[in-house]
């Protein structure tokens, strides 16, 4: 796609705990952009809410959150699914034609209020597989982290590795204030068993987080920013919901996602086109599976090359150089924050873990059991 | 901005208290297996779906993930959208901008809900609990006047503030409030799709039921109902090949207010029946549908009414009327099926509540009227060349609008 | 803006809902089946594949599944976990370890997740074979079809 819908900017946070409340969050998040941006809540044309009434406890969630995000007398609505997709939705907004600028605001408080593990939960088959008791978002990635390893011949040491390599990363990001500095092959190795082969730190960890990007139209965004960074495209795919079902080992609904994503943005050959990408993997093995199905890197060679830091911050692709999804998970927000982490690297914003000079991006966000439903977007400058 | 066309509609075949036959994926595709049928479309022909309905009612958690396999949509874009009682027009808009980015040409709207299987209390709960969190940490006092007052009556007794003030600034009584659950109860009567159905029904019937907080009669509540509706979206070049008669969105508008319970505070922060948010989603929708008098311009309408006042509270707010005049054109017959201005022909959302399709079936039944198939007699007499369907929802706080037209907006 | 001093009362409110779920005409005939130790799985007329438990739809097809079929209460095990812990309302708490796996029966194109108990973990492997074991006085329906264990 053209330059016809940008990025113009971006703020988020997360941690442990942020100790806000989730109004008070979001509206320190929305606020402190506007005010990067020189601009108030009338400029924003239309509010976008990614937000979870299951994990906030509260039906219609977005009742008490659109006072703080400036919604007042505004066009709002809620995407109940991972923040990501309500970026895609602010940019088919723009696109429509009415409107000039959109606000993306997503927010989850997993960290300490309510456990992560309830969106899957909530979300598997009242009549079936709650009844059984068997499956849960822990015991469905230990299953595919199974399939993973025997389809590429690797063992538990290579979760290790890749675990402990990705949240050497995330150690160095200020925007993960998870404490993660020590954390090696040892310390991860030694982590309690879960669900075998997964242990803790294998696993996504409980994370609050917010998150706020402030799109627009070409001619607006131009006047908003002298650097906007431009959606090139964006595909969204899922996958059957029974599990058992599908080859474990790898995710058609992601390459269905980025094939999409990549025929609007006109790429081609997006091993050698994408410099940066940003894949929501909430478990160690899910970053190279994701890497390789969107076709990224090989799908022998993708777990190596990641585990060995092959596809760090300094390799023309690299490979979540912020730590991802296994440093930090604010479920409802984690696939925008891949978006805001995409964007602060391709305007060379991104501090220590700063990937280069990338021009051409991917973000991707998922929802659901072991990958069920995968979103990637494209972003260029 | 291209134009964009509704090219079929499907509900599920029947709206009732308990579909105690179906579980919830296999009701939601009987709603789909119809959509299909109505317009002659298959699976193959639609790009993305966008999905919608009030969770917290069934206990699932994103439920398009569970129901994939039975909704047509395997390996396609699918968008979930939850907004409260708009819900269903919310994520009609959702696939409206879709079709309207021109990157998709063919979107179908899912929305359902299956009230039989849910937690009476979910409703009350789930809402009145982060009321009291949110006075609690605005500090106000829960023992005090219409703190307690209001949550005594839970969404009632917010509902009967709004009530009360509609009749005030309105001059219309309590009786017309009987009368106009009357008349959509009579309309709902010829409504296969319909959920409480009484061709027989009166004023004097409504206002002998039982009252609930003044001046809202049982009579004046919608039920729950389990339902779906689905809704297809094709561009206008696809549409052309499609149907031979298409409804053409004109404008879509949506706007929020403050969250008003009614019981926010000593007295109250909003007028619940001021519906700002209504007037503004209104005033846009008509800039952008090209209507400068939307009193002659638009034929027949939607409104969304959990409560039967709502119908002539938001008829006003619509602009459709001024204030004071809603009461006296139902007195006068013109709100009726064979009316000058037919109002809820469907039976509205006091007849028939699944709260996920309560939205969206205001477009599809304005959108059924325009093409000239509603079923069961509830079909007006006279021609639609342009509708108004409301959607309303959150803590009285959300509105949406949608206007239909019999061809395409010139742009 | 001056930093606002953040305190605020936190209350931990339990909020629990029952539900009453309607299981459709394929699970409660499946149930039911498995009350005379049978396993139910229906056909599909387009690809082939006889999945287990029955559904309406072949979402690949989007067929509606009208063939039922039995299938064998023996199989062969795809893959397994070892759990440590259970998970009760999103909450974990360490539990004794034990196994589940994905058990494709025979006749069923797709395997069944259950609980594998009468094997030591450390023996498991992918293609044993496993057979049903039942216990008709389980309070679940659908505990009836108790576990896995050696063929």
């Amino acid at each position: 796609m053209d330059d016809k819908v940008a990025i113009v900017g971006v703020n988020y946070a997360q941690g442990d705990d942020l100790g806000l409340t989730r109004e008070r969050l979001c509206f320190n998040a929305v606020r402190g952009l506007l005010d990067q941006l020189g601009i108030d809540r009338h400029a924003i044309d239309s509010f976008i809410l990614a937000s979870n009434d299951f994990l906030e406890g509260r039906t219609i969630s977005n009742v008490f959150e659109d006072g703080p995000v400036g919604a007042y007398l505004k066009d709002e609505t809620k995407v109940e699914m991972d923040g990501i997709n309500a970026v895609v939705y602010g940019a088919l907004r723009i696109l429509e034609g009415n409107y000039d600028t959109a606000l993306i605001i997503a927010h989850g408080l997993c960290g300490h209020q309510v456990s992560p593990y309830l969106q899957v939960q909530y979300s598997l088959d009242p009549t079936y597989d709650r009844q059984l008791g068997l499956l849960n978002e822990l015991s469905g990635a230990a299953l595919q982290a199974k399939a993973y390893l025997r389809r590429h011949g690797l063992d538990e040491g290579w979760l290790d590795r890749a675990a402990a390599w990705e949240l050497s990363c995330g150690a160095s990001n200020d925007k993960v204030t998870r404490k993660l500095e020590g954390v090696d092959e040892a310390k991860v190795s030694s982590s309690a068993y879960l669900y075998e082969p997964l242990r803790e730190l294998h696993c996504y960890p409980p994370t609050d987080g917010v998150c706020a990007i402030v799109m627009a139209s070409a001619g607006r965004a131009r006047e908003l920013t002298d650097r906007p960074v431009w959606i090139r495209g964006f595909g969204s795919s899922i996958d059957s919901y029974y599990f058992a079902g599908r080859d474990l080992a790898v995710s058609p609904s992601a390459g269905e996602a980025a094939r999409r994503a990549y025929a609007m943005a006109g790429v081609d050959d997006p091993a050698s086109r994408i410099d940066l990408a940003e894949v929501s993997g909430l478990f160690a093995y899910q970053a190279p599976l994701l890497a390789a199905a969107m076709g990224l890197a090989g799908e022998e060679e993708a777990p190596h090359r990641f585990a060995s830091g092959e596809m760090g911050k300094d390799a023309p692709l690299s490979l979540n150089p912020s730590g991802g999804a296994l440093s930090a998970h604010p479920v409802c927000a984690t696939g925008a924050v891949r978006v805001a982490e995409a964007f602060r690297q391709l305007r060379g914003e991104a501090g220590a873990v700063q990937a280069g000079e990338p021009k051409l991006a991917l973000a991707h966000g998922q929802d659901g059991l072991c990958l069920q439903q995968n979103t990637v977007v494209i972003l260029g400058i | 901005m291209r134009n964009v066309a509704i090219v079929g509609v499907g509900y599920c075949p029947v709206f009732v208290s308990k579909r105690n036959d179906v579980s919830i994926p296999e009701m939601i595709s009987e709603a789909i297996h119809n959509a299909y049928l109505n317009c002659g479309l298959t699976p193959e022909d639609v790009d993305a779906f966008t999905f919608g309905n009030m969770h917290t009612f069934e206990g699932v958690n994103m439920p398009h993930l569970w129901s994939i396999d039975h909704l047509t949509a395997l390996g396609k874009p699918v968008m979930r959208i939850a907004t409260g009682g708009t819900t269903g027009m919310s994520a009609f808009h959702c696939a409206y901008y879709h079709v309207a980015s021109g990157l998709y040409d063919v979107v179908m709207t899912i929305t359902f809900e299956k009230h039989s299987e849910g937690d009476a209390q979910v409703g009350l709960a789930g809402i009145i609990t982060p009321e009291i969190m949110t006075m609690l940490s605005l500090g106000i006092d829960l023992t005090g006047g219409s703190g307690m007052g209001g949550l005594g009556g839970g969404s009632a007794g917010g509902i009967s503030f709004q009530a009360t003030s509609y009749l005030h600034h309105s001059g219309a009584g309590i009786e017309h409030i009987d009368a106009e659950a009357a008349l959509e109860r009579r309309n709902a009567a010829k409504n296969p799709y319909a959920h409480l159905k009484d061709p027989e029904c009166t004023a004097e019937k409504i206002a002998q039921t039982p009252i609930v907080s003044y001046p809202i009669r049982y009579g004046h509540i919608c039920p729950t109902t389990d339902g779906a509706t689905v809704c297809i979206l094709a561009s206008e070049e696809k549409a052309a090949r499609i149907a031979d008669k298409a409804a053409w969105i004109h404008a879509v508008a949506n706007c929020t207010t403050d969250a008003t319970t009614g019981n926010l505070i000593e007295g109250l922060i909003t007028d619940p029946a001021e519906q700002m948010s209504c007037q503004l989603a209104a005033k846009k929708a008509y800039e952008r549908a090209g209507i400068e008098d939307p009193r002659k311009e638009i034929d027949l309408v939607e409104i969304y009414n959990g409560f039967a006042h709502q119908t002539l509270m938001f008829l006003e707010k619509l602009g459709m009327c001024e204030v004071g005049e809603a009461h006296k054109m139902l007195e006068r017959g013109e709100t009726e099926i064979d009316g000058r201005l037919p109002v809820n022909a469907s039976g509205g959302v006091v007849s028939t509540n699944s709260i996920g399709t309560s939205a969206l079936n205001r477009v599809t039944e304005c959108a059924l009227q325009i093409m000239g198939k509603a079923e069961g007699g509830h079909q007006v007499p006279k021609k639609v060349r342009k509708a108004l369907a409301h959607g309303w929802g959150g803590l009285m706080q959300y509105n949406t609008v949608t206007i239909l037209g019999e061809a395409p907006l010139k742009r | 803006m001056e930093e606002l001093k953040e305190t605020y009362f936190t209350p931990v409110v339990p909020l629990d809902f029952g539900y009453n779920y309607r299981l459709g005409a394929y699970l409660e005939r499946y149930l039911d089946g498995l009350k005379e130790r049978k396993i139910l799985g229906v056909k599909c007329g387009g690809c082939g594949d006889v999945l287990v438990p029955p559904r309406m739809y072949c979402g690949k097809c989007r067929r509606k599944l009208e063939e039922w079929v039995e299938v064998g209460d023996r199989g062969e095990l795809v893959d397994f976990t070892v759990g440590h812990v259970s998970m009760s309302k999103g909450k974990l708490s360490p539990a004794d370890p034990y196994a589940i796996g994905l058990v494709k029966l025979d006749g069923a194109s797709c395997p069944l997740l259950a609980r594998i108990k009468g094997v030591e973990a450390a023996s498991l492997r992918p293609g044993m074979r496993l057979r049903a074991s039942w216990n008709e006085a389980a309070e679940s329906d659908y505990l009836v079809l108790d576990h896995f264990g050696p063929e």
